[in-house]
């Protein structure tokens, strides 16, 4: 039960981050696209926010990791 | 310092692609014995990535020293072993349990994590320290760097300062901080990267390691938070005063999220990477378990280049990873920092 539950919640987790960090790319992309010389700093901020989400699925990822060997 | 510097890279290069394959027939031999007798799964992933009692280097077991407090007593052993030989101490569930009944107050024993930490710490202060030599002596600042590693120290640092220090911290006070978000980003990249090397341990793999480095940036930033910093968590200012019974709990709450979140990114991070590759690496095994060593050697043609891949992902990830953490502790640093003007006049100013 406690795999299978940590399977669906690593699946959702991924979902998750993944249409997050999605969608910056697709900004970030849009943005260097219109305003190519201001790259560099859309880039750091870019990855500060892939950081930012990426922290919020491996909080998940851990949950599931705890749920596959404590549960 | 630098010829010597490659030169031991090269020694450690060679020891670490030599020894292995000398001791691999022997050891893989015991090994496959051991994992025969002791359990049915092929590879102990978690094993990898544990904190254990000894170091293995280059297939030798290197046995570290336990140090472990009971009810004020302390006791020395150079090993485990020794520690059970004693008649003191009895193994249970890997840890150590005094025989006579007593409590384990702490074990304070030297593990491998804890030594791959201090070489982090140890090669980033021989190398800052001999650098700041060098530059002290002049090499660098009346002439021009010389040598690949000076350049490479100075882009990096000159990275760090403008890029991470000088645009998150307010400009009057960056220069304070500069040290300490260079160290912490020299070694923990060396941390990472210290876990793609054979029998390489990655210490930050272990939410203690990375919970101590989150913990020096959240007194860092509660140290040098200003008045306004304060005003913000504990009095809101520009808010009706119920709503400050909601939102006080909420920003000291805050406070202690920001580097929870910073300790566990990285050490999720590290983990997901080290368990990765022994899974993907591990499924030779599996599969030889399971179908046969044909089947077994045939899957390694997909799955070596598959593990390649991850691993020049992990060596990016690790640099990445040790970029972000400086990057956010800069942010958080330069959040509690910043001295605001008055709100009231801000805001006029906007509408």
């Amino acid at each position: 039960m406690g795999l299978l539950a940590a399977g669906i919640g690593a699946g959702i987790a991924a979902i998750g981050a993944g249409i997050g960090i999605g969608m910056i790319g697709k900004g970030a992309v849009e943005s260097i696209a219109r305003q190519p010389e201001a790259s560099g700093d859309i880039r750091g901020a870019m990855i500060l926010t892939a950081a930012l989400i990426e922290g919020v699925a491996l909080i998940a990822a851990i949950v599931c990791i705890l749920l596959v060997f404590f549960a | 310092m630098i010829q010597a510097f490659r030169r031991l890279l090269v020694t450690a290069l060679i020891l670490f692609t030599v020894v292995p394959t000398i001791q691999a027939t022997q050891e893989s031999a015991k090994e496959s014995q051991d994992a025969e007798s002791e359990q049915e799964m092929p590879i102990d992933v978690i094993g990898k990535v544990q904190d254990h009692n000894y170091l293995n280097i280059a297939g030798y077991h290197l046995n570290l020293p336990r140090i472990l407090l009971v009810e004020g007593d302390w006791y020395f052993y150079g090993s485990t072993e020794s520690a059970i030989e004693s008649g003191n101490f009895v193994e249970q569930e890997g840890s150590l349990i005094p025989v006579d009944g007593r409590e384990l107050t702490m074990d304070f024993s030297i593990t491998s994590h804890l030594m791959y930490f201090w070489f982090g710490v140890a090669l980033t202060l021989w190398l800052t320290i001999a650098m700041a030599r060098k530059y002290k002596r002049g090499a660098g600042r009346k002439t021009e760097p010389k040598g690949w590693f000076q350049n490479l120290f100075e882009i990096t640092f000159v990275f760090v300062r403008d890029d991470i220090a000088k645009t998150n911290i307010p400009k009057d006070k960056y220069e304070k901080f500069v040290p300490y978000l260079f160290a912490v980003f020299i070694s923990i990249t060396f941390m990472n990267l210290f876990g793609l090397l054979p029998w390489g341990v990655t210490a930050t793999a272990d939410i203690t390691v990375t919970g101590i480095l989150a913990a020096f940036t959240f007194f860092l930033t509660q140290w040098n938070g200003s008045k306004d910093h304060w005003e913000h968590v504990f009095m809101f200012p520009g808010v009706p005063p119920l709503m400050r019974v909601i939102l006080t709990p909420i920003e000291i709450l805050g406070l202690f999220t920001k580097p929870l979140a910073l300790a566990v990114r990285l050490f999720a991070n590290m983990l997901s990477g080290k368990i990765m590759i022994v899974c993907i690496l591990g499924l030779i095994f599996i599969f030889t378990e399971f179908f046969g060593t044909i089947f077994g050697a045939g899957s390694s043609i997909l799955v070596v280049p598959l593990t390649v891949a991850l691993y020049v992902l992990k060596a990016f990830v690790g640099v990445l990873q040790a970029y972000i953490f400086t990057l956010l502790s800069a942010v958080f640093i330069g959040m509690a920092a910043e001295e605001h003007d008055h709100h009231e006049e801000g805001a006029e100013a906007h509408a």
